[in-house]
């Protein structure tokens, strides 16, 4: 323990100075999986945001799109543009990995979106209902349990039935569904935390109330929060597909993954696998690699892993 | 470390008894656990031998490997991230080399284990628990277990043993759970018992209850028990040999006599001044700093005297009127009261400018809430508190800023007590910055001194708490406190989780930092030899009423109220020659503070038995002990009664 039994005066340690992030950095590179899927992730992010740079066509242009390259296999060549569509096209003749990379842009957008918006929402419902307790605790965390009892499918369903189509009637949807899961988790650790000592502290220190609530008790509930987020922002993805596939999600001039997977699955069966088959794998692949880093979040944020 | 000082001590032949062959008999033990790939041993080259019924206390501060050491005799650490050197021999067997199956036959029937807290699940009763260990170990059928499990509970004194088969841990206290721990390991009457600190979460009565019934049962059965602590009181009481360990290894190893008073090494010498003797303060009337030695040379400092005296005329700066909290226990569908816990009852005391007062009592007595309604962080249902001569309760906004500045408090746990997410400079410029209209250079050179002054380096500023020891955060905690200049410090149980040598560091500064500032303490704590060390005044509280509060002089020396006593003889005396020889405290289960909703608390009297000395004159035939007391005082001066 200390060396400096008859010296007060403590020298400082020479071990340099690590800072928590750091040593996130650190655990979170133990896990070889997850560290590929974290790489796949920043690909796929990468890959969404330059999309007009990598993608040969802009598949919303309609006046780029050539009804003769329609129904193209992979690898077959363009009639009138001459580059190699490298993963098929579609009926319309539009490059499908132009639409994967177009689709991914909304898809990331959606989820994003929605998770974070989310998270704002129920963090901030969640740390108030357990701040205030009594009746208000009571209202917001009922309000949780009857969000919660329903299937979230048959929520968004209904929401999206009633406001239409549409990109941000989907992120709306989704935060309607999602933000009570960040409620909970959020009054959770929040009552937890309320309990240390530290925030005892701060109080005796005759700190205003919004110091304490932000800079102590927020920053201590945050890893729950963080490691719901980027599963929920894998689960909004998934969701967001089911509803364009059903036909409810976004429009058809900006198809998501979902929907592409949604207009190939109709020539499935004549033997054009690809236009629902790569679709099918790109949000795959996404959603295994945001459920990766997630997992080992998770870990690395849990409490009790932190010695 | 020479293996000459090592073995040395082994192989005395004291008293004739040293020739048996000895039970456990480890060598040259090296635990290494294994961290990112690399092994760093953690206990190295440790040997000692215990005979049959004798008991070996192994004694160290937190991370010196005592416990480790146990747990490598057992084989109970994770085979996979820790490595066992040396060799291990019990009875005639030996334990590195045994199979995991003949292990596991070792265990439980001749070396049994009990922890700090007792290990038992919640979810089955006793009776269950310990029958299924007679099952398993003894071959024993249900009614015959049964049976054997009332006597258990009886050798250990538990009151109404049969009745008790049926209740769940929860439904017992930790010393009455500790003793169903105890007779589990006794189940399969086993050669030897290792106890791994098992009165350290116990109040010292309960503790004294705990360590009279290891010991007699020790001499019923004739077994060995490797007794680990870090309480050198607690050694001298039970130990007939102890070893010191120290950072992983083996310091000083001898018969406990020789340990206390001829220890050579100088960590043993360090330990020994560090720890407080209750009735060492019986001349001083004011606070004294513990004698501080140098590990590694063995030098003593000398404590300084402390010169301040505080003004007994002087205004409270602090008065705690009839102070009452109570918690309500709701239970039922519709949540109806069903019993209130009596936290603080009709509580009242002053602190003077410049004084400490202590809180003393065991665990539950309303010591800590007290605080807590001082704070603000308890709502209290009647009375009052006043500071600095204005009540609290009246206070507008802006006073009660200012009283938040003035009053502050430090907590038990330094680990808890600081956001983990702040570095310490963060931590120790935030009041400053909210408070304050000082300059970010302002606030960070009053960082810097605050830091120096609790005796750390500025350059720690940038560090985040986890990066500090226990000893060294509970500084911090201080500088924070002090921060705002306050006048008064209220210090929750502030060294209690501290080893020794930390502890006594930390209340040397408090000493010091009190002489300088000239603050005043209001010191909770349930160690009676820490209290007597620093205070200028005590109050005793029980079942969460004051019984009896005073000069430190007058409580300690001339304790008046039956409780006070039998607190200060509960204290294990750090001394083997004083060891006491008979029960001193009876067993009993702590009362509760839980009281019906229309309980009335009867009015207590307080009577002066000496100058400001008073105690609690209750119902129970107390009254007349006190007056006669009282007549004895009177002698210099005219007693009164006084109602408080």
């Amino acid at each position: 323990m200390t060396d400096t039994f008859s010296n007060p005066i403590e020298s400082p340690v020479t071990a340099p100075t690590v800072s928590p992030i750091r040593k996130l950095v650190r655990q979170f590179s133990r896990s070889k999986l997850a560290l590929a899927g974290l790489a796949v992730l920043v690909a796929i992010c990468l890959a969404a945001i330059f999309a007009p740079l990598l993608s040969p066509q802009d598949p919303y242009d309609l006046m780029q799109l050539d009804i003769m390259d329609g129904q193209q296999a992979p690898g077959s060549t363009s009639l009138g543009h001459g580059f190699t569509f490298l993963l098929g096209t579609d009926d319309q003749g539009r490059d499908m990995f132009s639409a994967i990379l177009y689709g991914l842009r909304i898809s990331l957008g959606v989820g994003l979106t929605s998770a974070i918006a989310a998270a704002l929402i129920g963090a901030t419902l969640g740390m108030i209902a357990a701040h205030a307790g009594g009746r208000t605790e009571a209202v917001i965390m009922r309000i949780v349990d009857l969000q919660l009892s329903f299937p979230a499918i048959l929520v968004a369903l209904m929401i999206l039935a009633f406001l239409g189509k549409g990109i941000l009637n989907v992120v709306l949807a989704l935060v309607l569904v999602e933000w009570a899961t960040f409620a909970r988790a959020a009054r959770g650790s929040a009552l937890v935390e309320s309990q240390k000592e530290y925030i005892e502290a701060a109080v005796c220190m005759g700190l205003p109330l919004r110091r304490i609530l932000l800079r102590h008790l927020l920053p201590n509930c945050l890893p729950p929060l963080i490691v719901i987020a980027t599963i929920q922002v894998a689960r909004a993805i998934s969701l967001e597909a089911t509803l364009s596939f059903l036909g409810v999600g976004v429009p058809i001039t900006e198809p998501s993954l979902g929907l592409l997977i949604s207009n190939g699955y109709q020539y499935m069966l004549a033997g054009y696998y690809w236009m629902s088959l790569f679709p099918g794998i790109a949000l795959l692949i996404t959603i295994v690699a945001i459920n990766l880093v997630g997992d080992q979040l998770r870990d690395v944020l849990n409490p009790r892993n932190r010695s | 470390m020479t293996g000459q000082r090592m073995e040395a001590p082994l192989q005395t032949n004291e008293e004739g008894r040293d020739m048996a062959a000895p039970l456990l008999s480890i060598r040259n033990l090296t635990t290494s656990f294994r961290n990112d790939g690399q092994w760093s041993p953690v206990v190295r080259d440790v040997s000692f031998d215990i005979r049959a019924r004798e008991t070996l206390a192994v004694v160290g501060e937190s991370g010196s490997g005592k416990s480790v050491t146990a747990m490598s005799v057992l084989r109970l650490l994770p085979p996979a991230s820790s490595r066992i050197e040396g060799r291990i021999t019990f009875d005639g067997k030996d334990l590195t080399a045994l199979s995991d199956e003949a292990m596991r036959a070792i265990r439980g029937n001749d070396i049994a284990m009990i922890f700090q807290e007792a290990s038992l699940n919640p979810v089955y009763k006793i009776g269950f628990q310990l029958a299924e260990v007679l099952v398993e170990h003894r071959a024993m059928s249900q009614t015959e277990a049964q049976a054997e499990s009332v006597r258990l509970l009886d050798r250990v004194r538990i009151p109404s043993a049969k009745n008790r088969l049926d209740a769940y841990p929860h439904n017992l206290s930790g010393g009455m759970r500790q003793r169903v721990a105890i007779a589990m390991a006794l189940a399969c009457q086993p050669k030897l018992l290792i106890a791994d600190e098992p009165t350290t979460a116990l109040d010292v009565t309960i503790q004294a209850q705990i360590i009279e019934l290891i010991k007699t049962l020790q001499q019923e059965d004739g077994m060995s028990v490797l007794f680990i602590t870090h309480d050198m009181g607690v050694v001298a009481e039970v130990s007939d040999r102890t070893v010191v360990m120290y950072r992983g290894e083996l310091v000083e190893a001898d018969t406990t006599a020789e340990i206390f008073s001829r220890a050579s090494h100088p960590y043993t010498r360090a330990l020994l001044a560090s720890i407080p003797h209750l009735g060492s303060m019986r001349d001083r009337d004011a606070p004294l700093s513990f004698p501080l030695v140098d590990h590694q040379t063995g030098a003593v400092s000398e404590p300084k005297e402390t010169v301040a005296r505080p003004n007994q005329q002087a205004e409270p700066l602090l008065a705690v009127r009839g102070l009452k909290v109570r918690f309500n226990i709701r239970s039922g569908i519709l949540g109806g009261v069903s019993g209130r816990v009596h936290a603080v009852e009709d509580v009242s005391f002053d602190v003077k400018p410049g004084e400490t007062l202590s809180l003393v009592g065991e665990s539950g007595c309303g010591k800590s809430t007290t605080a807590r309604a001082i704070m603000g962080l308890a709502k209290y249902e009647d009375g009052g508190i006043t500071f600095n001569g204005k009540p609290l309760a009246g206070l507008t906004g802006q006073e009660q800023l200012a009283r938040k500045r003035d009053v502050q408090m430090v907590f038990q746990d330094p680990f808890a007590s600081l956001n983990p997410r702040m570095t310490v400079g963060q931590a120790l410029s935030e009041p400053l910055a909210f408070h304050t209209s000082l300059s970010r250079a302002g606030i960070r050179a009053r960082v810097y001194e605050l830091l120096e002054g609790v005796g750390l380096h500025p350059d720690m500023a940038s560090r985040y708490p986890h990066q500090f020891s226990g000893g060294q955060l509970q500084r911090i905690a201080i500088a924070r406190a002090l921060a705002l200049e306050p006048k008064l410090l209220i210090a929750d149980e502030a060294v209690s989780a501290l080893d020794v040598s930390v502890k006594a560091q930390i209340v040397n500064l408090m000493i010091e930092l009190q002489e300088r500032l000239g603050l005043s303490y209001l010191f909770i704590s349930h160690d009676m030899a820490v209290v007597e060390r620093v205070s200028h005044r005590v109050a005793v509280m029980y079942l969460g009423e004051i019984v009896e509060i005073g000069p430190r002089q007058a409580v300690f020396g001339n304790p008046a109220h039956p409780y006070t006593r039998e607190l200060m003889s509960a204290v294990p005396v750090p001394d083997p020659q004083r060891r006491a020889t008979e029960t001193r405290v009876p067993a009993r289960e702590l009362r509760s503070p839980i009281r019906a909703p229309d309980f009335q608390a009867p009015k207590r009297m307080m009577l002066e038995v000496g100058p400001g000395h008073f105690a609690q004159a209750d119902s129970d035939g107390i009254v007349t002990q006190l007056t006669s007391l009282a007549e004895t005082a009177a002698q210099t001066r005219q007693p009164r009664l006084a109602a408080e």
